[in-house]
C-alpha cells in the first residue's frame, strides 16, 4: 500500500526526556524496516526484516559508539500505529543509549520526527479520526491524569457521541420545516413555530451544559491559576516553594525582593495548578516595583484562585487591608503565614487557614481547600470534558445560532429562521464531520407520506 | 436577435425559402436529439447565438409536451423557470402564456420559499413551444430517430438517423427524456412505448454504451386521466387561483386570468382495500418493474404499502386543457391493471360514475450515470456531447429545461471556442441541480427540492433576473429588449434604495397606519427604511396608505423591501457563502491519483477517482466522502 508520506521516514524517542528504566525509540516510513536491519541483528545473525511482526525479539544494535542489548520489534503497514511499517527498539534507559539509536536511525536515512507527526501520520492514512486524532494529541502533551482522562474521553469519541445526538433532533426539526416548504399541500401536520422553539430551547440548554464543561476543560489542559498575593515579607516566596518543595524564587527579609511575579506549575491530585507569586503589593515609587505591582493586580482579574497572604506575626494594617479589598472579589483563601511564630493579629476572617512553611502546618488543608474550590477533584471519569478551543468554538456558535431563533421565532418566518437552524447543524457538524442537507432530504421521505 | 412569435398557419407562408429542407449529409454546426423541454431550450439557446441547430424528433406532436402533469413551476422548481427565463430561455414566456391558473405557494411563509405554480393548457403550450421552434432563424427540425452518435479517436463525427441519414456536427445534445427503450406498464399489459402512445426510440442506447456512457434505467408514473363531465364537484373543495402575483417571465407583463379552477379531495378506505386486495397484480411489487422511481413522486399503492396506518391519500384534480374537459387525478399515479383502475377510481366520493378517458401507466427508461458529465453538462469522454434533461436521471419539465439551456450555452460557447460556464450553487438552483448531479450522481428520478439549497434566501424567485441576466448577456443570449428593461429596473432598485433613507415626520396617519397593524412606538417620525425593517409593515400597501415614494413598480417595491426588511439574514447566509468560498476555489489538479492517498477511505478513494471533482468544494459534496477525507484532501494539497 503506498502511504501520502512514504518518501520520509522518521524516528523519535518515545519515551520522553525523563530516565525511566527502559527508553523505546520509534520509527516510522517505508524505509523502517531497512534501516532496523542495517543496525540490529540477533545471536542467530538475523535482522528485523526476517522477524514476526508485533512479537519483541532479543538483538544487538549497533551504533558508532556503542553496542548496546536491546528488543526489537516491527509492525508491518497497515497493521501499525501509523498505518505504515514501524520499528520499536526497547533499550535500557537514560538518554545516551536512546539519543545514540535514534543517531544512528538518522544516519542510516531517517529523520528526526516533528512534534505529533506519528498521530498526523496515523491520521493522514486512515488509522484515526480527526477528533480521535485531536484527543490523542491531547493526551500526549497531557501533564496530569485529569487531562488524560479528558483525552480519552475524546478519543472513545464520547463527544463524538452527544453531538450526533445534537445533529440527529437538528435533522429532525429541520426536515419537519423543509417538508412544509416543498410540499405545501399534503395533508400531514406541519410543524409549529411553538414546538420548534421548545425544541431548540431544550438542546440549546443541553449544550449549554456540555459548555459549561469547557471551562472546566481549559482548566483541566491550561492548569489552575492560583495567585499568591500580600504585603512584602509576608512570606508569599516561601509558601510557593514549599508548595512546589524547591527554591525556585529567591527569598531573602528585604520587603520586595520578588520583583517580578513567579511561576511554578505543580500537579495536586491529579490537578495542574500554576502557582503565580506575586511582587509585594504596596503602594511604591520603585520603578521596577511599580510594574511588577501593576501587573499584580491584573493577574488577580485573571486568576481562578487567589491566596490571600497576611502575617500572624505583625499587626493586620491598613496596607493589607487594601490588598484585601483588591482580590475580595475573587475567588479567594486567607492564609495567615508564619504560624510557627508568635502571633501578633486577632481572627479577622471567618476563614483563616494557618500554616507554616517551617513546621509544614496547615500546608495540607490549604492544599485541599485549593481543591475543593477548583471542584476539579470530583470529575467522573466518564463525563464529557471540553478541552479542544476548536469544539468549544462550534459548541458556542451553535448554541448562539439557536438563541437567535428562540429569540426571532416569533416574528420571523420559518425559512428565515432555518438558516440559523442550518448553521447550528454546520457548528456542530465541525465536531461529528456530518453536514449534507441530504440527511435532511432523507429523513423527510422517511418521515411524511408525499408526492402525487 | 429579436424573436417574433409567429402563429402556427403563419409556417406555411414562410417556405419560399428552401432552406428548410433538409438532405442527407447536411452539416450543422449542432444537434439536438429530443425536443422536449431540455431540448427546446438547448435548440433555442444554440439557434439565438448563431449556430446553425438541427433538432432531431420522433413525432412533430410531442414537440415540448407535458406528459404528466398539466402544470409548470411549484416549490423550487418555479424558481428554475425564473432562471431559465433570466438567462434568455423560452419555457417562462410560453408558460406565462398558457396559464390558465396561477397560485404562489408558501405565500407568507417567507420570501426565499415562494414558489410560482401554473395549470397549464397542455396543448396551447406544446403548439406555441412548437411554433417557436419552427419559426426560430438556425434552427431546423427533421422528424425522425436518431440511432447513433459516430466519434473516431475521441471526436465527434456525425449523428445518423434510424432512416438511414446521417447529418454532422461538431456539437450534440442529447435530449432523449424518457423515450430511449421505453416500454409503459399497466397490469399485466406491457408495451414499447413512449409516453402517453408516442413512438419510443430504439437504437441509441447502444451507441452511447459504446461511447463510454454508464446506462441505468429509471421509471416514473402518471395517474389516470378523466372525463371532467362525470365527475361530482360538489364532493370536492375548489381551489381558485391567486391575482396580482408575478409571472415566470420578466418580460410578461401582465399575467393571464385565472380561468380554470383545481379540486382538493381524497381516496376513501375503499380505495385502500381496492389496493390491497390487489397487490399481487401491481407490478410494482410483482417484481415486473425493476427501474427505479423516484421516492417522491410515488405511485398510490407504494403509498399504501409504506404508510400503512393512513386511511386516505389527498387528491388533486387538475384541468388538462382548455379545449376539452380532461381531468388529471394527481396523487393517484398507478400501474394496477385496467379493471382495478376502474375501481379505484369509482371509489372515490364525488366519482362514482366518473369514465376513465386514458389509463395510468408506469413508464420505463434508459438514463445515464449522470457522473459522465462535467459541471457544464459536456461528456466527460468526448468534447462537444452534451446531455440534459430526464436522460440525466432527473424529472420534471422545470429541471429539464434548466439543464437544457445551460447545456446549449455551453455547446455553443464550445463550437465558439469560447470558456464554458458553470452555474454556481450560490448563483441559481440550476447551479444547485447540476452540482448534485456531477458530484453525487442520483439512484432515484432527481426533483429539485428548496431544502437542496443552502443558499436559499439568496437563490429567491424574485430575484432571479438579477443573479442571472449578466450571465445570459455575456454568452449573448439576453436580447437588447430584455437587457434595457434589466438595466432600467436595476437602476430604479437603487435610486429606490437612496430614497427611503427619507425620514418621514410622526403623523396621525402614520400612527394610525402602524396601529392598524398592531406595532407598538408608533408616535415617532422615522426613515422609511426602518418602517420597512417592522415586520408587519409591507412595502406595497403601506405605500398605497401613507404615499411614501412614487414611479415605482411593485415589483421594485417587493425587492427592496426584502433586502431591507432580511437584511440581518441575508448578511448571515453571505458569510456562509463567503465561509465556504476556499473550498469551491481550492482547485483539484486533473490528474491526481486518489488511490495513492492512503488516507482516504477506500470509499472516498473509488469515488474520488470516478468522479475526479474540480475544486474541493465538489469534492466534499460526494457521497461516501466524509470531512476527514477532505482534511486529507487539503492537507495533501497544502
Amino acid at each position: 500500500m503506498n502511504n501520502i508520506s512514504n518518501e520520509d521516514t522518521i524516528v523519535a524517542i518515545s519515551t520522553g526526556a525523563s530516565s525511566g528504566a527502559i527508553s523505546i525509540v520509534r520509527m516510522t516510513g517505508s524505509k523502517a524496516i531497512n534501516i532496523a536491519d542495517e543496525i540490529f541483528i540477533t545471536k542467530k545473525n538475523t535482522t528485523p526484516s526476517s522477524f514476526t511482526p508485533r512479537m519483541l525479539t532479543l538483538g544487538t544494535v549497533k551504533t558508532k559508539s556503542f553496542n548496546e542489548q536491546a528488543m526489537c520489534v516491527i509492525f508491518k503497514a497497515p497493521y501499525s500505529y501509523t498505518g505504515e511499517d514501524m520499528v520499536e527498539f526497547q533499550c535500557h534507559g537514560g538518554s545516551q543509549i536512546s539519543q545514540g539509536i535514534m543517531k544512528e536511525c538518522i544516519r542510516c536515512g531517517a529523520r528526526i520526527a516533528t512534534n505529533g507527526e506519528f498521530t498526523k501520520r496515523a491520521f493522514l492514512n486512515g488509522k484515526m479520526s480527526l477528533s480521535a486524532a485531536e484527543g490523542m494529541m491531547d493526551m500526549i502533551n497531557a501533564e496530569s491524569d485529569a487531562e488524560v482522562r479528558a483525552g480519552f474521553n475524546l478519543l472513545s469519541g464520547k463527544l463524538s457521541t452527544i453531538a450526533s445526538r445534537a445533529q440527529k433532533e437538528l435533522t429532525d426539526i429541520l426536515a419537519e420545516i423543509e417538508v412544509s416548504f416543498d410540499y405545501p399541500e399534503e395533508t400531514i401536520e406541519y410543524i409549529t413555530k411553538k414546538s420548534v422553539k421548545e425544541r431548540l430551547a431544550t438542546l440549546r440548554d443541553q449544550i449549554e451544559e456540555v459548555l459549561k464543561t469547557a471551562s472546566t476543560g481549559k482548566l483541566i489542559k491550561s492548569g489552575i491559576n492560583v495567585l499568591i498575593v500580600g504585603k512584602p515579607n509576608v512570606g508569599k516566596s516561601s509558601l510557593l516553594n514549599y508548595l512546589l518543595g524547591s527554591e525556585r524564587a529567591i527569598v531573602t527579609d528585604v520587603a520586595g525582593t520578588t520583583r517580578d511575579t513567579i511561576e511554578e506549575t505543580l500537579v495536586l491530585d491529579d490537578i495542574k495548578i500554576n502557582l503565580i507569586d506575586t511582587a509585594g503589593i504596596h503602594d511604591t515609587e520603585d520603578k521596577v516595583e511599580k510594574i511588577g505591582v501593576d501587573k499584580a493586580k491584573n493577574l488577580i482579574k485573571q486568576a481562578d484562585i487567589v491566596l490571600f497572604l497576611i502575617d500572624s506575626n505583625r499587626n493586620y494594617s491598613k496596607e493589607d487591608e487594601e490588598i484585601y479589598n483588591s482580590v475580595k472579589d475573587a475567588k479567594h483563601i486567607v492564609v495567615k503565614t508564619k504560624s510557627d511564630l508568635e502571633s501578633r493579629t486577632q481572627k479577622h476572617f471567618d476563614e483563616e487557614i494557618e500554616v507554616s512553611t517551617i513546621t509544614g502546618d496547615g500546608i495540607d488543608l490549604l492544599k485541599s481547600r485549593i481543591l475543593e474550590l477548583t471542584k476539579l477533584s470530583n470529575i467522573p471519569a466518564e463525563s464529557v470534558i471540553i478541552t479542544n478551543e476548536r469544539h468549544k468554538e462550534a459548541l458556542k456558535n451553535a448554541s448562539s445560532c439557536l438563541d437567535r431563533v428562540i429569540k426571532n421565532i416569533t416574528l420571523d418566518t420559518l425559512d428565515l429562521v432555518s438558516i440559523d437552524i442550518k448553521q447550528a447543524y454546520i457548528n456542530i457538524g465541525e465536531i461529528t464531520g456530518n453536514t449534507t442537507s441530504e440527511e435532511i432530504i432523507d429523513q423527510i421521505f422517511k418521515k411524511f407520506c408525499l408526492g402525487k | 436577435m429579436k424573436n417574433k412569435e409567429y402563429d402556427i398557419t403563419d409556417y406555411a407562408k414562410n417556405i419560399e425559402n428552401k432552406e428548410y429542407i433538409i438532405n442527407d449529409g447536411d452539416s450543422f454546426d449542432a444537434v439536438i436529439v429530443g425536443a422536449g423541454h431540455a431540448g427546446c431550450e438547448a435548440a433555442l439557446a444554440l439557434a439565438r447565438t448563431g449556430q446553425k441547430t438541427l433538432v432531431i424528433n420522433l413525432v412533430r406532436d410531442n414537440i415540448a409536451f407535458l406528459p404528466c402533469n398539466p402544470s409548470i413551476g411549484g416549490t423550487a422548481k418555479g424558481h428554475i423557470v425564473c432562471e431559465v427565463d433570466a438567462l434568455g430561455g423560452e419555457m417562462g414566456k410560453q408558460a406565462d402564456k398558457n396559464t390558465i391558473q396561477l397560485r404562489m405557494l408558501n405565500m407568507g411563509k417567507g420570501p426565499a420559499v415562494q414558489s410560482l405554480r401554473a395549470q397549464i393548457d397542455k396543448t396551447g403550450y406544446h403548439r406555441s413551444m412548437q411554433s417557436v421552434l419552427e419559426n426560430q432563424k438556425n434552427l431546423y427540425i427533421y422528424d425522425g430517430e436518431c440511432t447513433e452518435i459516430i466519434a473516431s479517436n475521441g471526436k465527434l463525427e456525425a449523428v445518423k438517423t434510424a432512416d438511414g441519414k446521417t447529418f454532422k456536427t461538431r456539437a450534440v445534445v442529447i435530449t432523449t427524456g424518457v423515450y430511449l427503450n421505453a416500454r409503459t406498464i399497466t397490469g399485466e399489459i406491457i408495451k414499447k412505448s413512449g409516453p402517453s402512445g408516442f413512438p419510443y426510440s430504439k437504437g441509441l442506447t447502444n451507441s452511447l454504451e459504446k461511447l463510454g456512457f454508464d446506462i441505468r434505467r429509471f421509471k416514473t408514473g402518471t395517474p389516470p386521466r378523466v372525463d371532467g363531465d362525470t365527475i361530482d364537484y360538489s364532493k370536492f373543495t375548489e381551489q381558485k387561483g391567486d391575482t396580482n402575483i408575478q409571472t415566470f417571465s420578466f418580460l410578461t407583463k401582465k399575467a393571464n386570468k385565472n380561468i380554470r379552477s383545481c379540486w382538493l379531495g381524497y381516496t376513501s378506505p375503499e380505495t385502500k382495500k381496492i389496493i390491497m386486495d390487489n397487490l399481487d397484480k401491481a407490478p410494482m411489487f410483482s417484481g415486473v418493474i425493476t427501474g427505479l422511481g423516484p421516492r417522491y413522486c410515488p405511485s398510490i399503492e407504494s403509498k399504501f404499502v409504506r404508510f400503512a396506518d393512513k386511511d386516505r391519500h389527498q387528491i388533486f384534480l387538475e384541468p388538462e386543457t382548455v379545449d376539452d374537459n380532461t381531468i388529471y387525478i394527481q396523487g393517484m399515479s398507478t400501474s394496477m391493471p385496467m379493471d382495478i383502475q376502474h375501481k379505484m377510481v369509482e371509489s372515490v366520493e364525488g366519482m362514482e360514475h366518473t369514465k376513465i378517458l386514458k389509463y395510468a401507466y408506469a413508464i420505463e427508461y434508459d438514463c445515464i450515470d449522470p457522473l459522465n458529465l462535467f459541471p457544464t453538462l459536456e461528456f466527460k469522454k468526448i468534447k462537444g456531447i452534451f446531455c440534459a434533461g430526464q436522460i440525466n436521471g432527473t424529472s420534471g419539465y422545470e429541471e429539464a429545461a434548466g439543464q437544457g439551456i445551460l447545456a446549449g450555452i455551453n455547446a455553443s460557447l464550445y463550437l465558439r471556442g469560447k470558456e464554458q460556464i458553470i452555474l454556481k450553487r450560490n448563483e441559481s438552483y440550476i447551479g444547485v441541480l447540476v452540482d448534485d448531479l456531477t458530484t453525487k450522481g442520483t439512484n432515484e428520478p432527481y426533483r429539485m427540492m428548496t431544502s437542496r439549497a443552502e443558499y436559499r434566501l439568496i437563490l429567491r424567485q424574485d430575484n432571479a433576473d438579477q443573479r442571472l441576466t449578466e450571465i445570459g448577456r455575456s454568452v449573448g443570449l439576453v436580447d437588447d429588449e430584455r437587457y434595457k428593461k434589466f438595466k432600467r429596473k436595476m437602476k430604479q432598485i437603487s435610486k429606490l434604495k437612496n430614497e427611503i433613507k427619507r425620514t418621514i415626520p410622526p403623523s396621525k396617519e402614520l400612527k394610525n397606519f402602524l396601529e392598524s397593524l398592531g406595532e407598538k412606538n408608533a408616535d415617532k417620525g422615522l426613515t422609511i427604511e426602518n418602517l420597512l425593517k417592522r415586520p408587519a409593515v409591507k412595502f406595497y400597501e403601506a405605500n398605497k396608505k401613507l404615499k411614501l415614494v412614487k414611479g415605482y413598480s411593485r415589483e421594485v417595491l417587493n425587492e427592496v423591501e426584502i433586502d431591507i426588511k432580511y437584511s440581518g439574514y441575508i448578511e448571515r447566509q453571505q458569510m456562509q457563502i463567503d465561509s465556504d468560498r476556499k473550498l469551491e476555489e481550492k482547485q483539484i489538479p486533473a490528474d491526481l491519483d486518489y488511490s495513492s492517498l492512503a488516507g482516504l477511505r477506500l470509499e472516498a478513494r473509488e469515488k474520488l477517482n470516478q468522479i475526479k471533482p474540480l475544486t474541493v468544494g465538489m469534492a466534499s459534496r460526494i457521497s461516501g466522502v466524509s470531512p476527514a477525507d477532505i482534511t486529507v484532501l487539503l492537507m495533501y494539497l497544502k
